[in-house]
C-alpha cells in the first residue's frame, strides 16, 4: 500500500460535510436558516470546515482531546465511585454572535444583575417590596435559601453579586430568553477560557477570518471586582476551595493560578478575633477578600451546618463585622431561587423603573394552588424542576418522561409544593455538532458571565453548552453535555 | 507561603525524587545482571531490601520468587499498595501537583500529568513489556524534564525552595539506601582485598547514583569499596552524594526559615549530622561498619524530614509579627 501524500482523496471534497446537514424541525440553528442556506455569521466557519474535510476535523478533534488531557483540564464526576476525572467534551464547530446580537445581551445581563443586588440588599434590609406587595413575601421569607441570619448585615459596598452566570437559551423564533439565574457560585468560566486556547490550538486559520472578541481578561477583571470593596488591601485576596475532590476543582485552581493569588482550603484559614487569616510557613497572615466556592450551608460551621468539615468556623461573623470580603455574599441564593424566577421582571421594573431587556419563560408556581393543578394535569407538558437544585438534578422533562416517572413527580410535586416550578418545553435553539456521522442539530444554551465591582461586566460570550445525545434538551456537563468555543464578533471596523 | 501548599510541595519532589532514583536503581540492575553471572547471589532481593520494602514484598511472594527478575520488577514498578513501588511514587506526586497546580507552573504541571498518563495507560505498559531499558530511561528523563521546568519556569520563591528541600533531603537517604544494597547482598565490607563480584556491585552502585564517570575523574583508577563508599558518601562536588545533598537541603532550608523563628529543631537536627559527618573519617566509617553509618544516615534524613513536617507544615496558631518588631519568642502549640 502507498501511504496517502499531502493531497486528498477526490471522494472527500466532492462529499460536502453540510450537505446532509438537516436543521431540526420548528427549532431555531444557529447555522442554517433552511437546509442548506447559511445564516451570514456563521458562512465563513462552514466555508473553512468544507475546506479541511472530514479527516482533517477529526484528526484535530484528537488533538484537542489529548490538548485538554494532558493539561488536566478536567471535572470529577460525583457518581463515579473511584471520583474520576473527565475531559469536558468539546465541540469544535463555535458558536458565533452577532455583536449587534451580543450589545442587547450585554445591557439585558447588567440590568438583570444589578436588579437582583437592589433585590437582596432589599430584602436584607428594610423589605420594602415585601411590603409595597410586589411579590408574595412567603415566597421569598419560606425560601430554603433565605439566610435568617443575614438580615440586617450589609455587606461592604452593598455588594452581593460579584458574580452572576445567567442561563440563557433561545426559543423557536431565536429570541434569547434567561432560563435561570446563578448568583451563588456559578462555574464553568475556565471552560470559556480553555476552549478558546484549545481552538486557537487546532483550528488557528479560522481566527485569520474573523475578529472574535478575546476572553482572556477575565481572572484579572475578577480580582479587580473582588478586591474593590477593600481598597488598599486587594493583594490579600485568596480563592476558597471544598478541595481537590470537588468536581469544580480545576477551575478553581486555574482562577487561582491567573489571578495570581493563593488557593486555600476551609482548614487553611482561621478567625481570631473576628479577623480572617491564613495559615502559613511563616505564621498567620491576614486575609482581606475570599472567592468563595463553598456553598452557603458548608461555609461556617458556627454560623449554619454544624458538621461540615470543609468550612471556616467564625467566618460569618468575621463576614457580619465587614472584615472580610466574600464574593459572593452569603444568603444570595434567594435571588436565584428557582420559585423567585416568575418575579424577576417586576423585580427589575421596581428598582430600575425599566422594562426588562431579555425575556424569560413562563413559569408555574406550584405553591399556587392553580398553578399546581396546572401543572399536575399537563405535567406531559412540561418540565418540572426542583426550586434549588442545579446540575440537570431533580428535574422531569415531562414530554420525555414515561408515564411512571409522570407519576412519580406529580407525587413528589404535591407532597412538597413550595419545591417545584414547572415550564413549558422550550424548544432550545440547535446548532451542527460534530458527531462521529459529521454534523448534526444538537441543543445548547449559552451561560454569559458577570461581574460586579465598581462597575459591572460582561464577559464577551460565555459557556456554550450542548446536549450531546440525539434529542436530549438537558446540557449539563454530569448529564452528558458538552461545550462549544463561543464567539462575539467585533463590529465591523471602518 | 500556606502550610499545606507547601508541605504539598516538599512532597511532589520528594516523590518525584523517588521515582527517578527507582527508576535508575532498576535500569542499572538489569545492566548489571548481565554484566556479572553470580551464582548463588541474590541479584534482586537486594533492591527491594534496600528501599525498605521487605514485610510487604514478603507478604506477597512466595519464597523461591523473592530473586525472580519479574517478581520485584511487577512489586517494584507497579504494586499500587505499597508505598515504595513507582507506581505508587508517581500517583503520589501528581496527587501533589494537581492539589497546587496555581503554584507550579504550567509546564510542570504538563509535563508530570503526561507523564502520568503515559505511565497508566497502555504505551507505559507496552514499553515495559517489550522495551525495559527505554521505558525506564523515558521515566528518568521525565522526571529530569519536571526538574528543568522547575528550574526555569517557576517562581524560584518559597514552594520552589521546599520543593528543592525534599528533593534534597530524598536524595540524600536514597544515595545512602543505594550504597547499602552491597551489604544486602554480599555483605558487610571489609578492608581487604575485594571478590570481583564485590567489584561489580561497587560499579554497579555507582552506576545507579549517575557516578560511574564521576567517580573515575576523581578516584583515579582506584576501585574499591571504600573508596566508592567515600565518594558516595562525601564527594562535594557530586551531586548526588550525601554530604553534597545535605548541603542543598541546609541551603533551602535557611531560605524558607523566616528571620527570627523559632524553628530550630529542624536545621539544628540538619547541622547535627552534617558536623558528625564532618568529623568521622572513612577510616572511622569502616571501624564502625559501612551499612551501621548508613543506617544511622537514613535514619537521621528521616528525623529531619519529620522535624521540618511539625515545624512548617503543622497548623501555626500566631499571627505573623511584622518584620521591624523586635525579636520575639514565639509559642508554639500546635
Amino acid at each position: 500500500m502507498v501511504k496517502k501524500t499531502g493531497a486528498k482523496p477526490d471522494r472527500d471534497k466532492s462529499e460536502r460535510i453540510f450537505s446532509s446537514y438537516k436543521p431540526l424541525a420548528s427549532t431555531y440553528d444557529e447555522y442554517f436558516s433552511e437546509a442548506g442556506k447559511v445564516r451570514s455569521q456563521a458562512s465563513t466557519v462552514v466555508q473553512h470546515l468544507e475546506n479541511l474535510g472530514r479527516d482533517e476535523i477529526r484528526d484535530r478533534m484528537r488533538l484537542a482531546h489529548a490538548s485538554f488531557l494532558e493539561g488536566g483540564i478536567t471535572f470529577s464526576v460525583y457518581s463515579d465511585a473511584r471520583g474520576g476525572e473527565r475531559v469536558f467534551p468539546f465541540d469544535p464547530l463555535p458558536r458565533v454572535i452577532d455583536p449587534v446580537e451580543w450589545r442587547r445581551i450585554e445591557q439585558g445581563m447588567k440590568q438583570r444583575v444589578e436588579a437582583l443586588n437592589s433585590f437582596l440588599g432589599d430584602i436584607y434590609s428594610r423589605q420594602k417590596i415585601l411590603k409595597d406587595k410586589k411579590i408574595p413575601s412567603e415566597i421569598v421569607l419560606g425560601s430554603p435559601v433565605y439566610r435568617r441570619e443575614v438580615q440586617g448585615i450589609r455587606p461592604r459596598n452593598g455588594n452581593y453579586i460579584y458574580v452572576a452566570g445567567i442561563d440563557l437559551i433561545r426559543d423557536q423564533q431565536g429570541v434569547y430568553r434567561v432560563l435561570e439565574d446563578n448568583v451563588r457560585v456559578p462555574s464553568g468560566v475556565s471552560y470559556v477560557l480553555e476552549n478558546r486556547i484549545v481552538m486557537k490550538k487546532t483550528f488557528p486559520r479560522l481566527f485569520d477570518r474573523h475578529n472574535v472578541v478575546p476572553v482572556e481578561e477575565y481572572p484579572n477583571r475578577l480580582r479587580r471586582a473582588v478586591t474593590s470593596a477593600m481598597p488598599g488591601r486587594g493583594t490579600n485576596l485568596v480563592v476558597l476551595t471544598p478541595g481537590v475532590f470537588n468536581s469544580a476543582y480545576f477551575e478553581h485552581s486555574f482562577l487561582a493560578r491567573r489571578m495570581g493569588c493563593d488557593l486555600v482550603e476551609g482548614r487553611d484559614l482561621t478567625v481570631i478575633k473576628k479577623r480572617v487569616y491564613a495559615k502559613t510557613t511563616r505564621g498567620l497572615q491576614p486575609v482581606d477578600s475570599i472567592y468563595r466556592r463553598i456553598d452557603d450551608d458548608f461555609i461556617d460551621p458556627l454560623a449554619f451546618r454544624k458538621d461540615s468539615t470543609l468550612g471556616v468556623p467564625g467566618l460569618f461573623e468575621a463576614y457580619a463585622k465587614g472584615n472580610v470580603v466574600l464574593a459572593n455574599g452569603i444568603g444570595n441564593g434567594v435571588a436565584d431561587d428557582k420559585a423567585i424566577y416568575p418575579f424577576v421582571p417586576d423585580i427589575i421594573r421596581y428598582y430600575l423603573g425599566e422594562e426588562p431587556i431579555i425575556e424569560q419563560v413562563p413559569t408555574y408556581i406550584c405553591e399556587r394552588k392553580a398553578d399546581r393543578q396546572y401543572t399536575t394535569e399537563n405535567i406531559d407538558k412540561l418540565v418540572v424542576k426542583a426550586v434549588n437544585e442545579a446540575g440537570g438534578y431533580g428535574m422531569l422533562v415531562g414530554p420525555k418522561a414515561t408515564k411512571q416517572e409522570r407519576a412519580e413527580f406529580v407525587k413528589k410535586v404535591n407532597a412538597n409544593p413550595r419545591n417545584y416550578i414547572a415550564q413549558p418545553l422550550v424548544e432550545l435553539s440547535a446548532s451542527p455538532t460534530w458527531t462521529p456521522r459529521g454534523p448534526a442539530p444538537r441543543r445548547l444554551d449559552l451561560r454569559p458571565f458577570v461581574l460586579r465591582g465598581k462597575d459591572t461586566w460582561v464577559l464577551p460570550g460565555g459557556l456554550t453548552r450542548v446536549a450531546l445525545v440525539r434529542g436530549s434538551y438537558v446540557v449539563n456537563s454530569s448529564q452528558g453535555g458538552g461545550s462549544k468555543d463561543t464567539w462575539v464578533l467585533e463590529s465591523k471596523k471602518s | 507561603m500556606i502550610s499545606r501548599v507547601a508541605e504539598n510541595a516538599f512532597w511532589l519532589a520528594r516523590y518525584l525524587e523517588r521515582v527517578e532514583g527507582m527508576s535508575r536503581m532498576l535500569y542499572v540492575n538489569i545492566n548489571f545482571v548481565l554484566d556479572v553471572n553470580l551464582e548463588g547471589v541474590p541479584r534482586w532481593y537486594p533492591l527491594v531490601l534496600a528501599v525498605g520494602a521487605e514485610k510487604e514484598f514478603r507478604a506477597r511472594t512466595k519464597e523461591a520468587d523473592r530473586d525472580d527478575a519479574e517478581t520485584v520488577q511487577q512489586f517494584l514498578c507497579w504494586d499500587q499498595d505499597q508505598p515504595a513501588s513507582i507506581a505508587s511514587a508517581l500517583d503520589n506526586a501528581r496527587d501533589n501537583a494537581r492539589t497546587i497546580r496555581e503554584t507550579i507552573s504550567l509546564e510542570m504541571w504538563e509535563s508530570l500529568n503526561g507523564l502520568s498518563l503515559w505511565f497508566n495507560g497502555p504505551e507505559g505498559r507496552k514499553r515495559y513489556q517489550r522495551e525495559r531499558f527505554e521505558f525506564y530511561q523515558y521515566l528518568r528523563d521525565q522526571c529530569a524534564l519536571f526538574q528543568g521546568f522547575a528550574l526555569d519556569t517557576m517562581l524560584q520563591s518559597e514552594a520552589y525552595h521546599f520543593m528543592r528541600l525534599g528533593t534534597s533531603l530524598e536524595r540524600a537517604g536514597h544515595t545512602a539506601r543505594m550504597l547499602d544494597v552491597k551489604y544486602h547482598a554480599l555483605g558487610p565490607t571489609g578492608r581487604s582485598i575485594e571478590w570481583p563480584r564485590e567489584i561489580a556491585q561497587w560499579q554497579a552502585i555507582l552506576r545507579s547514583c549517575c557516578a560511574i564517570e564521576p567517580y573515575f575523574k576523581v578516584a583515579q583508577g582506584d576501585l574499591s569499596g571504600p573508596r566508592v563508599a567515600e565518594f558516595l558518601l562525601f564527594e562535594k562536588e557530586f551531586p548526588h552524594s550525601v554530604t553534597r545533598s545535605l548541603d542543598q537541603a541546609n541551603k533551602f532550608l535557611k531560605l524558607v526559615r523566616p528571620r527570627g523563628s523559632s524553628a530550630d529543631r529542624s536545621a539544628k537536627a540538619l547541622a547535627d549530622l552534617r558536623s558528625q559527618l564532618d568529623a568521622i573519617s572513612m577510616e572511622e566509617v569502616m571501624q564502625r561498619g559501612l551499612h551501621k553509618t548508613l543506617s544511622w544516615i537514613v535514619d537521621s534524613v528521616a528525623g529531619i524530614c519529620s522535624a521540618v513536617q511539625e515545624e512548617y507544615f503543622l497548623a501555626p496558631t500566631q499571627v505573623r509579627r511584622h518584620r521591624t518588631e523586635p525579636k520575639r519568642k514565639l509559642s508554639r502549640t500546635a
